[in-house]
């Protein structure tokens, strides 16, 4: 760039002698700073007098050498002219001088500092300081961490909250009429911020406005230990939808040493550097509440939440078919909470959620009077705890109806004993019907595991029963916050995590010597790929027979583990990852010793936590898992680093032969003994009726929601009724804006519509997937009618 | 640099105050109006002293609003370039430190900072501070400073300082 150099000259009245230069040629050089020593030229009284600098700049040249007598006027120094280096509010905060008014070109440009957009510095000085950093943090033995708030650390709604749940901040941001705040912090931050502290530099990185973040962060982090001023908020972000622009800025010497938490992987741009959080929900109904526009991400938003999270934790999954009934039965309850003293309505919702319950649910009756069970349960628990105690081993023994009528006598003769249905209860008995369904629908599955949470429940109520007994209203919520007291122990896992990933990048940098610094976007990865390693594994039914064995989610998930899978069971095989008990590869896995046979949920529970999980916990049994996709917060497919030292991935074989006419028609070239194996399997599956019976209900209920051309149908829970009313209506204005059709088309992303979709493509792979060999049980029919519906509807938009 | 300087403003008052407060009304509107403000030219008004005159009223035809100009002393304060300041620091960082003097925030770079101060980010509270450390400029440290440019926007002034000149940098109590 054109620099402008001046010349300074000698500007006192009396020759002088330079005696020390105190700057040399390249020095940068602001107002104030001493250039020289000098004294004036003959004087008796020797002294030593400085002078200083009234301008700001770089020396170019000296001219004078130290002992040369100056006349005044004479010049000094060449200055190079300030850059403006840096600069705050458009003032070069060297030279002071004005950058409006001057037309001086503007060099700095990157803003360094988290919530002071204003303060920019020259791309020079910002990598000068970047390198600065990065030494310190070597150092020190320290990386960066950015940390996102909402749904990592913390779960804010601005729903109306009762004032006195313990551990939930509220407050207002903006003057004493704007709305309120309610945040509640995940269980376990505080110290979680404490242990990782030493091992990280925190930085805050979310989209809440800047006065949110401080706020947040003064909870988080009240005395500045932690984050210090490190926040980077809304208000700062280069791009209002995504987080990775600013990193630059940040971090101008590379994000080598920068580790990501996030609930969502998008607005990091799928980023390797990343750890994808599960997402903490503790506010029913409230997502992320600083979400980016349009990029709202509301899959959990209604269903998880409070009262549900406990056994969500526990199990690790979710059922779609749970989902349903919990969707329609939380609406029920909303609606049951906003009018809660009206009693028909109340009933209304009971006798809907029985409907629900029967057309969604196989064992019906069962699970309807499990209900009942329950919420009169619940009911009677504010009462008296003992009893309540006596009630929960009664739900919990009780095994698909075989004990039914014991169990309604138990509960007439409870409920006889206490006199609680007043109206103030509704509210009440509505939360707990949510849990007393999803008990009983996992009541079999962990029935241990409920008794003792409900029993240490149990205690706790006792103590807050006081409490209870004086504000009804409160009771409920208070209720909820013991119910929730600590299912979230995700932060101890992401701990583990950090520290292992902080150990494996100061070893490579150990080894490395030579003074380069290992990168976290490969670090990670690789730690990532250590979880499973040396496990062998092979799925049934989990992959879609379309979807080859290398493009599936669970494939990428299990690679990025660094399980090795292969499409058939081999010999070496460690793990057999099934959906169901009864295909072939679970019934050869069953001869084999050392094979361990788990539920996908095993898998996903490994991606989430990043730890090779008791293989124990997730048994094969008759249930089978739902949960063929992995939970988003651990699907990231990005994450699948190169495996160069791996064997090559593992090839899907059809067919023994490779020959062509195999690809044309496979059944050609079987031989017999292919299909006398291929019988074997039909029969095999044919026996597991049952079990195959069930699934394939589910599935097909699951279906009706998904496939949005059938909304003729009378669809099996009321949230996928709701939905596909929606559709019709959506699709009734498609017929009637003829001309608008495309505007339709782009114009109305709106949430819910995207969120459907979102849940039909999954639905659509699920059913697939039931169509896989393992299980060919006619779902083709489904697919077909999927494929038809995607045919009428484009021939629809083409006549129009 | 602070003055006590006459100035003069115009209250609008509604007519619901028109009433043997009426004045009052006034004196207490101008406080709440003027105090706290910052124009470019006199700087931050700091408080009213005296209220000279209270001119007549004029009422708005069509909205019953009344006009009063107001004349009135005020303590101003006008920060100039060169001038020596003592500050509170609020903020430091890798880039520069932030202090406040009263109402005027100022931002001193890093490269304002006599090189013999380091910045020393690792310990808590991030700071400047001289290898002996007897001079640590943490946040909440009183400092002195000079500034070297202001601007001058319509609702605030913000500051440039500098700590490198003579007796500038940690006041010693």
């Amino acid at each position: 760039m054109a620099e402008k150099t001046v010349l300074l000259t000698q500007q006192l009245l009396k020759p002088i002698k330079i005696l020390k230069w105190k700057v040399s040629e390249g020095n940068s050089m602001s107002i104030g700073r001493v250039i020289l020593l000098y004294d004036f030229d003959g004087v008796s009284k020797p002294e030593q007098r400085k002078l200083k600098s009234q301008q700001a700049g770089t020396v170019h040249k000296i001219i004078q050498p130290e002992g040369a007598i100056v006349k005044p006027g004479d010049g000094l120094l060449e200055l190079r002219e300030c850059i403006h280096p840096t600069v705050m509010k458009d003032m070069c905060a060297e030279c002071g001088a004005d950058l409006r008014k001057h037309d001086a070109t503007r060099t700095a440009s990157v803003p360094m500092v988290h919530a002071i957009p204003d303060l920019k510095v020259s791309e020079e000085v910002a990598q000068k300081l970047g390198r600065a950093d990065g030494e310190r943090l070597l150092r020190d033995r320290k990386l960066v961490l950015l940390v996102d708030l909402d749904q990592t650390l913390i779960h804010t709604t601005n729903d109306n909250i009762p004032p006195n749940i313990k551990d939930v901040y509220h407050f207002q941001l903006y003057g004493a009429n704007s709305p309120w705040y309610h945040t509640r912090l995940r269980p376990g931050t505080h110290k979680f911020l404490g242990n990782v502290s030493p091992l990280f530099e925190l930085h805050i990185c979310t989209f809440g406005a800047r006065n949110y973040a401080h706020t947040i962060t003064t909870f988080l982090d009240n005395d500045q230990t932690y984050f210090s001023n490190r926040i980077l908020s809304r208000d700062e972000c280069f791009d209002p939808t995504s987080k990775k622009a600013n990193l630059k800025a940040l971090f101008p010497c590379g994000d080598n040493m920068v580790c990501i938490i996030d609930d969502r992987e998008d607005v990091w741009n799928h980023a390797l550097n990343l750890i994808h959080v599960k997402p903490y929900h503790f506010f029913q109904h409230t997502g992320d509440i600083n979400a980016p526009p349009g990029l709202d991400k509301q899959e959990n938003d209604d269903k998880e939440g409070v009262d549900l999270s406990i056994l969500k934790s526990k199990l690790n999954g979710k059922n779609l078919k749970e989902h349903d009934k919990k969707n329609g039965v939380e609406k029920e309850k909303v609606n049951g909470m906003q009018r809660a003293d009206d009693v028909n309505n109340v009933e209304g919702i009971e006798s809907n959620e029985s409907v629900n319950n029967e057309k969604t649910n196989g064992k019906d009756v069962d699970s309807k009077v499990t209900n009942i069970i329950s919420t009169k349960e619940e009911t009677i628990k504010k009462e008296d705890v003992e009893i309540d105690v006596q009630m929960e081993n009664t739900v919990q023994n009780k095994n698909n109806g075989n004990e039914e009528s014991t169990k309604i006598e138990d509960v007439d003769k409870i409920e006889s004993d206490c006199k609680v249905q007043n109206n103030s209860d509704v509210d009440n008995i509505n939360s707990e019907e949510n849990s007393g369904c999803k008990d009983n629908v996992n009541s079999e599955d962990n029935g241990n595991e409920l008794k003792n949470k409900e029993e240490e429940l149990n205690d706790k109520k006792v103590e807050n029963k006081e409490e209870e007994l004086n504000d009804k209203k409160v009771e409920n919520k208070d209720e909820d916050l013991i119910e929730i007291e600590d299912p979230d122990d995700y932060l101890l896992h992401l701990e583990d995590i950090l520290r292992r990933i902080h150990i494996k990048f100061y070893e490579e940098y150990d080894k490395m010597e030579s003074g380069d610094v290992p990168d976290l976007k490969q670090v990670i990865p690789n730690v990532r790929s250590e979880i499973l390693k040396g496990t062998k594994l092979a799925f049934s039914g989990l992959v879609p027979t379309h979807i080859k064995l290398e493009q599936s989610k669970a494939y990428q998930v299990a690679r990025s583990l660094g399980a090795l899978v292969t499409q058939d069971l081999n010999d070496d095989s460690t793990h057999l990852v099934a959906v169901r008990r009864g295909t072939a590869k679970v019934i050869a896995g069953r001869r084999k010793k050392n094979l361990k046979i788990v539920t996908p949920d095993w898998l996903w529970s490994c991606a989430e936590r990043w730890e090779h999980v008791e293989e124990a916990i997730y048994p094969l049994n008759s249930k089978g898992s739902k949960n063929r996709h992995p939970p988003p917060h651990c699907s990231s497919p990005e994450h699948v680093p190169n495996y160069p030292t791996h064997d090559t991935p593992a090839i899907r074989k059809r067919t023994p032969s490779g020959r062509f006419m195999d690809t044309i028609n496979p059944l050609m070239s079987f031989s017999r003994d292919d299909i006398a194996d291929m019988d074997k399997e039909v029969e095999d599956i044919l026996d597991d009726e049952s079990d195959e019976s069930e699934v394939e209900e589910e599935s097909s209920s699951r279906m009706d929601e998904a496939n949005t051309k059938k909304e003729d149908e009378t669809s099996s829970s009321s949230s996928s009724s709701d939905e596909s009313q929606k559709i019709k209506s959506h699709k009734r204005t498609y017929d009637d804006a003829l001309t608008q059709e495309d505007n339709l088309d782009t114009d109305c992303p709106s949430t819910k519509l995207r969120k459907e979709q979102l849940e039909s493509d999954l639905d659509i792979d699920d059913s697939n997937s039931e169509a896989s060999v393992d299980a060919p049980d006619g779902k083709d029919n489904d697919e077909l009618d999927i494929m038809g519906a995607a045919l009428e509807r484009e021939f629809l938009s083409n006549s129009e | 640099m602070f003055y006590h300087i006459s100035l003069e403003h115009e209250i609008l008052l509604h007519p619901q105050y028109f009433g043997p407060q009426l004045l009052e009304q006034v004196k207490t509107k101008l406080f709440t109006e003027v105090e706290g403000t910052c124009t470019g030219k006199y700087g931050f008004v700091i408080a009213v002293t005296t209220i000279d005159n209270i001119g007549a009223g004029v009422i708005l035809p069509g909205q019953g609003f009344v006009v009063y100009p107001v004349k009135y002393k005020a303590i101003v304060f006008r920060p100039f370039k060169g001038e020596v300041l003592d500050a509170v620091v609020r903020q430091v960082n890798k880039v520069g430190i932030f202090a406040e003097i009263g109402p005027l925030s100022c931002f001193i770079s890093h490269h304002s900072i006599p090189a013999e101060m380091e910045y020393c980010p690792s310990i808590a509270p991030q700071c400047y501070k001289t290898k002996e450390e007897d001079m640590v400029i943490s946040a909440d440290a009183e400092i002195r400073l000079k500034i070297v440019g202001t601007r001058v926007d319509a609702t605030g002034i913000f500051a440039i300082g500098t700590l490198m000149d003579d007796y500038l940098g940690l006041i010693s109590n």
